[in-house]
């Protein structure tokens, strides 16, 4: 038919292949904000190469369960997928940092390692173990820090809690004495209205909303000191990169940038709008105790440690991220008294 | 309908010529395979009160465990439930072929002779059971080998080492692969058992 | 020609065709996914390593806290049934409603919809009631058609009356809580049975020869013995049905973890009826094993059969041709209610809810909102329902056929659910227009 349309420019230009990729990721595509950023690379990279680059976002279960997007990109089943790394932790400790770990970096500081700490080729390194290479590709920003059924004050109150938190900060949990539970997400919402667990965390306002968290509990806590910027992956097989010609690697890296500044400020957005909403529906902003923190910071730290005798992957990771880490936080300290006095002299 | 043939098709004469020599090893491989995965099947269903043991440990222990202030469920305990599940069905599903167990529409073979019912019987066993058999472990044996290679263990604290479950993935369908041939070589011998050879007029118009 | 346009529709024909050579379905599943997987891989659409996928799906489905609620109530069923619980049940309140007219029928409607709150293993209820009911029912001069529909139909209330499995499988496909599903449900559920029974009633009040009365028992001591009976045999199992549905509901355990109380308590209750033995427990561990190794079969071999269908773009053929017709929400709901309806008549439940559900989903939540998923859930389990009675795949009419002796065609069986096929239709109609059914029971608990 008519061979006569205008083309964009990327797409006259002759010799570039046409390629369709799959990519898995771990999110129900109800999640529109990190489903959305993987969403976003696609469809970048569909729009700078002339949709001769085509790549097709699938949910989490449509092509591989959600937690098992690196072994479907290290087999080859899919080319690359959207993810992140500490659901690999049993595969490899060290994911932990990719991602977020407690009393970690936030967002911005968590870029600042990744982008220009060498972070970046520290997690290169570790996925290399398993043929994919990895670009961030979103942040959620600081989470918050889960919806409890009655106040806690003191790390007393925490000993024999049910809660349902996964990753390390459930085994800093666990440390203190709270009954950490595993839960399918579509249990948490009954599991946590009837009681069978205390308190659940989720990601932020936004996402917590949709699960009905706040029907659920009244208490919501924060800050979420066990995930204070946790970043998602774009991962690409190994293989299927190097045969990418040039120019659609240096599309799909940009597309990535793009989704990793994209999602954290999206996350901010509604994150505020939402808190302000639930707020006004009767639910109970709380703060971690000072008490409940700095245990919580000595037992974090105690297992980092404790993991990186353990483990070389570990160890090298942890020693280059705290060396990073003891620089960038005493800079930001010089920056703290202004964000102190514009959080305390806020005028609404 | 094609027409009663008067004495078998010339196949049929031919494989049993050909097979009546081999008849008794392939009797004993069959029997031998149906006792492996008979004793298989019976042993993972003993799986089944331990399973609701563990499950039903819990729900009481997380109860009485708030009751006197000390944890008496645990990750482990919770992955070991679902781990006993994965094993009962992954173990029993040559057992539960063996025994007819795995259901199928049968409004067309409800109406065939039991010859022609064989003969669909070994039909699916070559081309749909064992292929997608192989296709299984052939595609599971990667992923088994790397849990393997890097001792893969749960992500979720105090949880269970993962590379000896994905190990039943392929294990399994071996097992169900082996049931295939037994299967096979029962239906081949109501086949080609001597006897009134109607049942081999074309079955089902093919 | 592009040759996703025919190997995706291709590979539903080709299912539909194998299923019917009679081989296991799980296999002659598992076995056109890689049959079509040949072709696809033969007219390039796609490489073989995008099959590595499978054991990660399968390594997903292993790891599925909710499907641990099969075997657990599988086993609960069973051990009703082996340990005679379920029979002496149904005796009894065949004797509390022997009188009325119609009443041996009603009390296989009450039955089964007591059985259909303990198991939701509709292949427990309609071989356990066909074994009890049918010879009794054929013995008092009850035309086999009404018999053969009303064991069949309350066979399937297990299926919408939680707890039930098809349940647990829609609200993972539908990315909605358990528990929230199994509440709303319960209203339904209960309508559903009711229905059934004025139908029963209203049938044998105008043409009394279909179910005769049972002649009037000797008053008296009977009495007493009625209300022993009563105490015995029908409070213990009301009282599982309260320990598995309470401890959801209060918050003591998670669905999942109900399923194996309820096990657990099911062995309690026929040791206290003395009828626990070692024979007993193996006999039901093995038909456990053999009944979730079935299911989670059905399961594997599915999830392969899928996996290819969505290599093949199948998928996105299917999602276009639902979604490109025109007619709103109104549109929609006709669409995949008749889809799945139809589909029905063919396929399994469980092959619906792992192909079609995942495509209207998406579609249902853009249409009515996240909170109406549980209500789409409802109606979607409503219709599987009738799924089981449909001829010719109804699994339930397979079921009571293996149990039913000859006296009875395979014709009358087939003719007696067609009243309740168009009874549940109704109370499918009544659930769409009226959401409130769905919806009040889970907004007076919250
Ligand atoms: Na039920
Ligand atoms: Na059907």
């Amino acid at each position: 038919a008519g061979g006569q349309r205008s083309r964009p420019a990327v797409e006259s230009d002759s010799d570039l292949p046409q390629i369709r990729w799959r990519m898995a990721t771990s999110w129900p595509v109800s999640l529109d904000t990190i489903f959305g950023g993987a969403a976003m690379v696609c469809e970048r990279v569909r729009l700078l190469s002339g949709g001769r680059f085509d790549i097709r976002p699938y949910a989490a279960g449509e092509l591989v369960p959600g937690l098992e997007v690196l072994d479907a990109v290290q087999s080859g089943s899919v080319q690359c997928g959207h993810t992140a790394a500490y659901y690999y932790v049993g595969k490899n400790p060290a994911f932990a940092f990719a991602t977020s770990v407690p009393f970690g970096l936030d967002a911005q500081q968590q870029n600042a390692w990744l982008y220009e700490g060498g972070g970046n080729a520290a997690v290169d390194r570790l996925f290399a173990d398993f043929g994919a290479r990895a670009f961030p590709a979103g942040n959620t920003g600081t989470q918050m820090g889960g919806w409890f059924k009655r106040q806690i004050d003191s790390p007393a109150d925490l000993q024999g809690l049910k809660m349902r938190i996964p990753g390390l900060g459930g085994k800093v949990m666990a440390a203190l004495g709270v009954n950490v539970q595993v839960l399918p997400g579509g249990e948490i919402f009954l599991a946590l209205e009837r009681g069978a667990i205390d308190a659940a965390e989720w990601t932020g306002p936004y996402d917590d909303e949709k699960l009905g968290l706040n029907r659920a509990a009244d208490f919501y806590y924060h800050p979420g000191w066990w995930e204070p910027g946790p970043t998602v992956h774009a991962l690409v097989n190994e293989e299927q990169w190097a045969a990418l010609p040039k120019i659609y690697q240096d599309m799909f890296s940009s597309a990535c940038h793009q989704a990793n500044l994209r999602m954290l400020c999206r996350y901010e957005a509604l994150n505020g709008t939402t808190l302000t909403r639930l707020l006004a529906g009767g639910t109970q902003l709380m703060t971690y105790s000072d008490e409940i923190l700095q245990a919580a910071r000595d037992a974090s730290f105690q297992l980092y440690a404790d993991s990186a005798r353990g483990d070389a992957d570990f160890r090298r990771l942890f020693e280059q991220w705290r060396g990073f880490r003891a620089e960038l936080m005493a800079w930001n300290r010089t920056v703290y008294p202004l964000t102190r006095f514009l959080h305390q002299s806020e005028v609404s | 309908m094609a027409p009663r043939p008067a004495q078998p098709p010339p196949v049929q004469r031919l494989l049993r010529r050909w097979l009546r020599p081999q008849w008794p090893r392939l009797w004993a491989v069959s029997r031998r395979i149906d006792r492996f995965n008979s004793a298989i099947g019976r042993a993972a269903s003993w799986l089944v009160l331990v399973m609701l043991a563990v499950g039903s440990w819990n729900v009481v222990g997380r109860h009485l465990g708030v009751l006197i202030g000390h944890n008496l469920s645990s990750n482990a305990l919770i992955e070991s439930q679902l781990y006993l599940f994965d094993l009962i069905f992954l173990l029993g599903a040559a057992w539960t072929l063996q025994r007819n167990g795995h259901v199928r529409v049968d409004v067309l073979q409800a109406r065939w002779t039991p010859r022609q019912r064989a003969l669909a019987d070994l039909l699916g066993t070559v081309f749909f059971l064992i292929p997608f058999c192989l296709l299984m472990i052939g595609v599971s044996w990667g992923t088994v080998a790397s849990s393997w290679h890097i001792l893969e263990q749960s992500p979720d604290p105090g949880g269970l080492p993962r590379y000896p479950i994905k190990t039943m993935i392929p294990l399994s369908f071996a097992l169900l692969a082996l049931q295939g041939i037994s299967e096979a070589i029962k239906r081949l011998d109501r086949l080609l058992a001597p006897g009134p050879s109607d049942a081999m007029a074309t079955p089902d118009g093919r | 020609m592009d040759p996703t346009l025919w190997l995706g529709p291709g590979m539903f024909l080709g299912a539909l065709a194998f299923l019917l050579l009679g081989y296991p379905v799980a296999f002659a599943l598992g076995g056109v996914a890689v049959v079509f997987a040949l072709l696809a891989i033969g007219s390039g659409v796609f490489d073989p390593l995008f099959l590595t996928a499978l054991p990660q799906r399968v390594f997903g489905i292993m790891n599925n806290f909710t499907l641990l609620a099969i075997p657990a109530f599988v086993f609960m069923g069973s051990m009703l049934e082996r340990s005679g619980i379920a029979e002496r049940l149904l005796e009894t309140m065949s004797q509390l409603l022997g009188r009325i007219r119609g009443g041996l029928a009603l009390a296989v409607v009450v039955v089964g919809a007591l059985l259909a709150a303990t198991t939701g293993v509709v292949a427990a209820t309609v071989v356990t009631m066909g074994l009890i009911s049918l010879p009794t029912m054929l013995r008092h001069g009850y035309d086999k058609s009404l018999a053969a529909g009303v064991i069949t139909a309350s066979g399937t209330l297990g299926q919408i009356i939680p707890p039930s499995i098809v349940l647990v499988v829609l609200a993972d496909q539908l990315g909605i809580s358990v528990g929230d599903l199994f509440i709303g449900s319960v209203i339904p559920g209960l309508l559903m049975a009711a229905s059934f029974a004025l139908y029963v009633l209203v049938v044998a009040w105008l043409r009394p020869k279909l179910a005769p009365p049972l002649p009037p028992a000797p008053a008296g001591q009977v009495r007493e013995a009625m209300a022993r009976r009563l105490v015995l045999l029908v409070l213990p199992p009301l009282g599982l049905i309260l320990l598995v549905l309470g401890s959801i509901f209060f918050g003591i355990a998670t669905p999942t973890e109900a399923g194996a109380l309820g096990a657990v308590g099911a062995i309690v209750l026929a040791a206290m009826n003395g009828r626990l033995s070692r024979r007993t427990l193996r006999e039901v561990s093995e038909s456990t094993l053999t009944t979730t190794a079935m299911v989670m079969f059905i399961l594997l071999g599915s999830t392969a059969f899928s996996l290819v269908f969505r290599g093949l773009e199948g998928d996105r053929l299917i999602a276009g041709l639902l979604t490109g017709l025109p007619g709103g929400a109104t549109g929609f709901l006709l669409l995949s209610m008749t889809t799945i309806f139809l589909l029905g008549f063919f396929i399994d439940f469980f092959e619906i809810a792992f192909i079609v559900v995942p495509l209207f989903a998406p579609v249902a939540r853009d249409l009515f909102g996240p909170e109406a998923l549980v209500w789409y859930g409802v109606i979607v389990g409503a219709n599987l329902q009738s799924s089981f009675l449909t001829p010719p795949f109804g699994f339930a009419l397979f079921y009571l056929r293996g149990v039913a002796s000859a006296e009875v065609a395979t014709g009358q069986i087939y003719r007696g659910v067609i009243p309740f096929i168009l009874l549940q239709l109704t109370v499918l109609a009544l659930i769409v227009i009226f959401p409130q059914l769905v919806t009040g029971l889970p907004a007076l608990t919250r």
